[in-house]
């Protein structure tokens, strides 16, 4: 015990260059939200500072995940003559690589390579268990340090929750010290020796352990990023507090803690198995480390060129239809309504259906859903408040809502505390330890009318959590509002707000009789992961809150007069309406159109009318995808299917979400209006001849397009390699802590990203994993400008991350080479 | 010609026999790989409403021609209850699976076993003759085992699959010599000739206290009961339906053995015993420890350890018609909240919108206690419900009454009169609908033999229970009250750590079924199962 103690003493010293490395290994992950606001998150983003071809080698060879589909799927392309010898001369030459295409063909008949992944003494363990010991040591440390985690970070599931005393740490070798369920070969009071004996901080615990293994500071280096990435998913959730109090200027060092743990695992199993003779391979297998790295970049550089080129097929086309003679002159029919849609690539379908619908009348754009406002948002009555804007920002203000004059908004309040109070209370009689005995066997009966009703089939919309201890009827009396008196904004800072945003939408002038601002959001049942379906713009919300207070805005007389005078003149005959895009349904919801005025019903009413055509046309084009493909001319039959699987409990495949997305178009809609783009395009409007010092486009370029980037690597890395960076089967989804994640069955770590039932249908992938190609009708410099002013942005093109177009007034396209900066024309010899 | 003369027991039989039938014929023709799924899933459902059906027809049957067996004339009907709810969570089961696993290998094989499992339960709830019920429930068990290791690459999967057969097998084993020491003892298998023969004797035979004694034991064994309980925890690693069906349909199969049986054990006190003091620990252990839980479908899943230990206690208390409301109770109850627990997240939305209710101290527990009481015993006088008569039911009343307490305690800012009403009423509705049920289920069932159980006026037993369970009321309101306490926290690594009782378990199990697995190699080719398209 003493040299133990002397050894913790001597780690009273801060060590400037381990805690370097430290923050380094936690850079690394990307951080997770909770399912309530589940919002799409590159899993890469810590490693934009690399190549995404160094950044694969590196995660391959300390985690075993991959970055790029399996050979054989690539293969498939091939044979099925998607992916052709001018995809593969292009990526070839984009690469500036020496192979021939027949070379590479050759190259692509061989499997991928196989991984040598940097060992945990963990994995030694694993080598010299017995086979009375449950599980591989590598689970039941993963296990272990889950089941801790949750309890840590629970709130809402357990009744009797773990104390928060002390930190993650302390509280967990508290636990461990407590644990007689763990294997162990030298006895628990050995076992609690060494966790007493572990420092009492976590980066002197982890300095402890490095002293204990003998790494040295390249060994280190390797092993805490290995170390990390074995509890990826907790680890995710730490850095998303740690984001969180971020955005908030403070910090976070729980992801820290959760290192340490890890990492004192190391040293108790080599002190409880004896390990310390096999501890000098182990480090020389470290060593190998760099050299495998170099090695996987090498081999898989053939992958990448077979991904670049599947990208590349899917350019080609694209940017034919985005060349000049493609496209048609403007419509010279005026616009009877405009409608501003999110920029979700579910917008696209629908935006293309309204305006064949009626016949361009209705002229569309894309923006960010969250329609730049930067609000968060408390439903009337309760203290339940959540961001409606983009993870990347931080709210500045909190909306909720205001009663219309016809209830007293004192009694409602009142009314639904009451209501929710009471239903918190029955919960509690029915979960109690010495309640639930009574409870079943006086209203478990009632249960039986519960299975009945849900497995008839409905087509009766799920409650709305917004709508919980609500009366029928009261929600549709209750309006998000700016607020009165000392909290709401000023004048002023509204119309600054208006003109703003405004000024994003490039919607400045030329005004129709009816403008509609519609968000979107999705309905399904029974669903851990609906959130994801939403809005993420908003937060993981539906856009509504952020569409009617947008709408309230600019009906305000006092906002529009303000903005009369910045010149953003709207004409007094002009109307604004919020509505909800449905995207499970495709249906269109219309919010506060009792505000207009009856001049402008007629008008009203077509819209409906084509808004109903467009829903129609829209469900018909998603039917084959959904296996609704018999009821694709059956407009009745189909629109009640859709309903029904939006009500229906056991459906996981609700709709596809963002599934397929490929490409982001910022440029007028003129430039895509006459083109198809499958649901696969996001799509912003811009109008750089208008934007004034590219204000604009810095926005567009530091928010959106990173937003766009995030949800495309999303899918792309959920579908690429579930395993590490989706969340598996949903039919074993086990949700934990009430809204902090799941576990795919019993337990293990906990699970970031997509389900494979959102990724693939059990026959077929639904979402082909491609980077997003961005194009930007813009000139070069001024896109040169914001990436030079903006790092982050700037390496998202530079290491790879996406691919990087412009489009200049004649509908040339030119690519921005992501080595040296260059712009080069992208290939003219398309084929459409 | 003179008209073919149909009992109404053969009606009964007819109807009854329909259901195993019916469901095993489904599985044979589902699981034909050649069949298209979706074909096999559309068999397979009809299947299902053809199964209930008939248990509706056996049900209507039983009450329009009721017949008197050793258990007196309301007994039947209510096996024909179990049968009804067998097939109806069946029904909605397969209903649901037919969607939830859309697109998933291996549906053939979910599909036959699924049938399967089902025709099993259904056919130890039909059968008059032990030894058809032991190889029915024998059966049942094999084929859910198939279900419980659907992804036979999970190896969780199969641990806990492992630890099941290994608790089965042993039950059967119990069984199967309890039948025999009956055959040897009465000379028969038929159940009601059983029961009547062993009320009719003022000595039961050494040979059949045995069988008894293991009969009880093997109810124990695959209600999950400690510390067999780490299959039941474990089988989150099935779809959810699997955990549907064993928590709502299988599981419970041990209660309804002994309720089938309960001439049986009621009159042997030495397995009245052994159910009390296994079930009502169980109950109260287990309900602590979901408390601790973090996950949704394990906190489920120890939800049922506890309410099976209820139910077995309930048994051996003889208080056998509130077992079997406990049993179609929870079935109901369960295969919802499995079938559900997707609608978490959202409960935790709705439930962060609420006000945030103070956790009422110890004075306003033990109140809200002696007003539950108050109300119990209110609902028990109105139902004609005499407590003094049966000590049992008094420890029964004590349960209901701890149980109303988070109804009556828990301040909220400002509670208006009508929110404290309302807290009294619906704590007496509540109460007057478990002593409503009570009454109603056993006047129903008819007063027979089992009355005269001297289980139900045992002080010792009925003061061990309401010993029990308030220790376990007090204990909840210890870590309620005091969560960074000396009590809570010295006992929380205990009870989050299961109380260590399955790790104890599974290296046993691993002694008799080592690990099959490799170790992991620290160099592999690591590629998800699923990449591969």
């Amino acid at each position: 015990m003493t040299t133990l103690i002397s050894n913790e003493l001597r780690f009273q010293q801060p060590d400037v260059a381990l805690n370097e490395d430290i923050e380094q290994a936690c850079k690394r992950i990307a951080p997770t939200w909770p399912l309530d606001r589940m919002i799409a998150v590159n899993p890469y983003w810590g490693h934009l500072d690399q190549r995404i071809e160094a950044a694969a080698a590196q995660l391959a060879a300390s985690s075993g995940a991959k970055l790029s589909m399996p050979r054989a799927w690539y293969r498939e392309h091939w044979q099925a003559g998607r992916l052709r010898r001018n995809h593969l001369e292009a990526a070839l030459d984009m690469a500036g690589n020496k192979l021939t295409v027949n070379e590479l063909v050759a190259a692509m008949q061989h499997d991928e390579a196989t991984t040598e992944v940097a060992p945990l003494v963990t994995n030694l363990a694993d080598t010299v268990r017995v086979r009375t010991e449950p599980q591989p040591w590598s689970e039941l440390c993963v296990h272990q340090i889950s089941q801790h985690t949750a309890a840590w970070f629970d709130d809402t599931q357990a009744a009797w929750g773990l104390a928060r005393t002390e930190g993650l740490y302390g509280s967990w070798r508290k636990a461990l010290a407590a644990d007689r369920g763990l294997p162990t070969r030298k006895g628990y009071s050995h076992r609690q020796n060494r966790v007493n004996a572990l420092p009492d901080t976590a980066s002197d615990c982890i300095g402890f352990v490095v002293e204990r293994l003998g790494l040295d500071a390249e060994q280190r280096r390797t092993w805490l990023a290995v170390l990390l990435g074995s509890v990826r998913g907790w680890a995710a959730w730490c850095a998303y507090e740690r984001w969180q109090a971020r955005l908030l200027d403070g910090d976070d060092d729980q992801i820290v803690q959760l290192l340490a743990m890890r990492a004192a695992w190391e040293w108790l199993l080599v002190e409880d198995l004896s390990l310390q003779t096999s501890l000098s391979d182990w480090r020389d297998r470290l060593d190998q480390h760099p050299n495998e790295v170099a090695r996987l970049q090498e081999l898989q550089s053939i992958d990448w060129l077979l991904q670049h080129a599947l990208e590349i097929a899917f350019q080609q086309p694209l940017q034919a239809g985005l060349r000049p003679a493609a496209v048609p002159r403007e419509p010279t029919t005026t616009a009877a309504v405009q409608a501003v849609f999110c920029i979700d690539v579910r917008s696209e379908r629908f935006r293309r259906a309204i305006e064949t619908a009626s016949d361009d009348a209705v002229r569309t754009r894309g923006f960010a859903g969250f329609f730049g406002l930067p609000v968060a948002y408390a439903p009337f009555g309760t203290d339940a408040t959540r961001p409606q804007l983009p993870g990347l920002l931080a709210p500045s203000r909190v909306m909720t809502q205001a009663v219309s004059s016809a209830l007293d908004g004192e009694t409602l309040r009142r009314q639904r505390q009451d209501r929710l109070g009471w239903q918190q209370r029955w919960r509690r009689f029915r979960s109690a330890a010495a309640s639930a005995f009574t409870f079943v066997e006086s209203c478990g009966l009632f249960y039986g009318w519960k299975l009945l009703r849900q497995s008839l089939a409905t087509t009766h919309r799920p409650e709305r959590a917004d709508d919980a201890g609500l009366q029928a009827g009261d929600a549709a009396c209750l309006r998000p509002t700016w607020g009165e008196g000392a909290g709401a904004p000023s004048p002023n800072e509204r119309i600054d707000l208006a003109a703003g945003v405004l000024g994003a939408m490039g919607l400045t002038r030329d005004f129709a009789r009816l403008v509609l601002l519609a968000g979107h959001g999705s309905t399904s049942t029974n669903n851990p992961h609906a959130a994801g379906l939403d809005c993420g713009a908003c937060g993981g919300q539906t856009g509504e809150v952020n569409a009617r207070l947008l709408t309230a805005l600019l009906a305000d007389e006092v906002v529009r007069t303000g903005l009369a005078m910045q010149g953003i003149e709207i004409p007094t005959d002009t109307h604004f309406v919020a509505g909800l895009h449905d995207t499970t349904t495709d249906e269109l919801q219309l919010f506060d159109i009792e505000m207009v005025p009856a001049t402008h019903a007629e008008d009203l009413q077509q819209l409906r009318e084509w808004l109903s055509a467009a829903g129609e046309r829209t469900r018909a084009e998603r039917a084959p995808s959904l296996g609704l493909g018999e009821l694709q001319h059956d407009a009745q039959a189909l629109s009640s299917a859709l309903h029904r699987r939006a009500a229906d409990w056991a459906q996981v495949r609700p709709e596809w979400g963002l599934a397929d997305n490929a490409a982001f178009v910022v440029a007028p809609r003129a430039r895509t209006r006459h083109l198809d783009l499958g649901g696969r395009v996001f799509l912003h409007d811009y109008d750089w001849a208008s934007d004034e010092g590219f204000a604009t486009l810095t926005l567009i370029m530091t928010a959106p397009m990173v937003v766009t980037n995030w949800i495309n690597l999303q899918y792309y890395a959920s579908t690429v390699d579930n395993q590490h960076f989706g969340s598996g089967n949903k039919v074993l989804h086990n949700v934990v802590g009430g809204n902090l994640g799941v576990f795919e069955g019993n337990g293990g770590d906990l699970r970031i990203g997509l389900s494979m039932q959102s990724l693939h249908d059990g026959e077929q992938w639904r979402h082909t994993p491609l980077r997003l190609s961005v194009y930007l009708a813009a000139p070069a410099e001024a896109i040169d400008d914001v990436l030079a002013a903006h790092k982050h942005v700037r390496l998202l093109v530079e290491n790879g991350w996406l691919h990087l177009f412009r489009l200049n007034n004649q509908g040339d396209v030119f690519q921005r080479l992501p080595v040296g900066g260059e712009w080069r024309r992208a290939d003219p010899s398309a084929s459409v | 010609m003179p008209p073919t003369a149909i009992e109404p027991s053969d009606l009964r039989a007819l109807s009854g026999y329909t259901v195993p039938l019916v469901l095993l014929l489904a599985a044979a023709i589902t699981g034909r790989r050649s069949l298209p799924i979706a074909s096999a899933w559309r068999i397979a459902q009809r299947a299902a409403v053809l199964a209930l059906g008939a248990a509706m027809a056996s049900l209507l049957v039983g009450m329009v021609w009721p017949v008197t067996s050793g258990l007196g004339t309301g007994w039947p009907i209510a096996f024909a209850v179990v049968l009804l709810l067998i097939t109806f969570v069946g029904w909605v089961i397969t209903h649901y699976s037919a969607t939830y696993l859309a697109g998933e290998q291996g549906q053939h094989r979910f599909v036959r076993w699924l049938l399967a499992t089902l025709a099993g339960a259904s056919l130890v709830v039909v059968t008059g003759n032990l030894g058809m019920l032991v190889a029915a429930w024998l059966g049942t068990s094999l084929a859910l085992q198939n279900l419980l290791t659907f992804y036979a690459d999970r190896p969780q999967a199969q641990m806990a699959a492992h630890k099941k057969f290994l608790v089965s097998r042993l039950a059967d084993v119990c069984m199967i010599t309890a039948a025999f020491l009956l055959l040897v003892s009465f000379g028969t298998l038929q159940i009601d000739e059983l029961a009547r023969q062993i009320t009719a004797q003022t000595e039961v035979p050494t040979g059949a206290q045995v069988a008894v004694v293991l009969i009880s034991l093997a109810a124990l064994l695959k209600s999950a009961q400690l510390p067999f309980h780490g299959w039941l925890i474990q089988v989150m690693e099935a779809p959810t339906p699997v955990s549907a069906l064993l928590h709502a349909g299988v599981v419970n199969i041990g209660g309804f053995v002994l309720i089938r049986l309960a001439a049986l054990v009621a009159s042997v006190p030495a397995a009245q015993v052994l159910l009390v003091l296994v079930g009502s620990l169980t109950a109260v252990l287990a309900a602590m420890v979901m408390s601790t839980r973090i996950s949704i479908k394990v906190s489920l899943a120890w939800s049922t350890c506890a309410q099976m230990g209820f139910m077995v206690m309930q048994c051996g208390l003889g208080l056998f018609d509130m077992a079997l409301l406990h049993l179609v109770a929870h079935s109901l109850y369960k295969a919802h909240a499995f079938l559900s627990a997707g609608g978490t997240v959202h409960q935790s939305i709705v439930r962060r919108m609420a006000p945030v209710i103070v956790p009422p101290s110890i004075l306003a527990r033990v109140v809200a206690a002696a007003v539950g009481a108050s109300m119990a015993l209110a609902a028990s006088w109105l139902f004609g419900v005499y407590l003094l008569e049966q000590p049992a039911l008094i420890a029964m009343s004590v349960v209901v009454s701890l149980s109303l307490a988070p109804l009556l305690a828990g301040r909220v800012d400002k509670p208006s009169t009508r929110w404290q009403l309302r807290s009294v009423t619906t704590s007496f509705i509540v109460a007057a609908i478990y002593f409503g049920l009570h009454r109603l289920l056993h006047s129903w069932l008819g007063t027979n033999e089992l009355d005269l159980n001297p289980a139900l006026r045992s002080l010792p037993l009925a003061a061990w229970i309401i010993t029990c369970f308030v220790l376990l009321f007090a204990a909840q309101a210890a870590v309620a009250v005091w969560p960074a306490g000396a009590f809570a926290q010295g006992l929380y690594a205990r009870f989050y750590g299961g109380l260590f009782l399955d790790e104890w378990f599974t290296r046993l199990t691993l002694r008799v079924w080592p690990n099959q697995r490799q170790a992991l190699p620290t160099a592999s080719a690591v590629r998800s199962r699923e990449a591969v398209s």
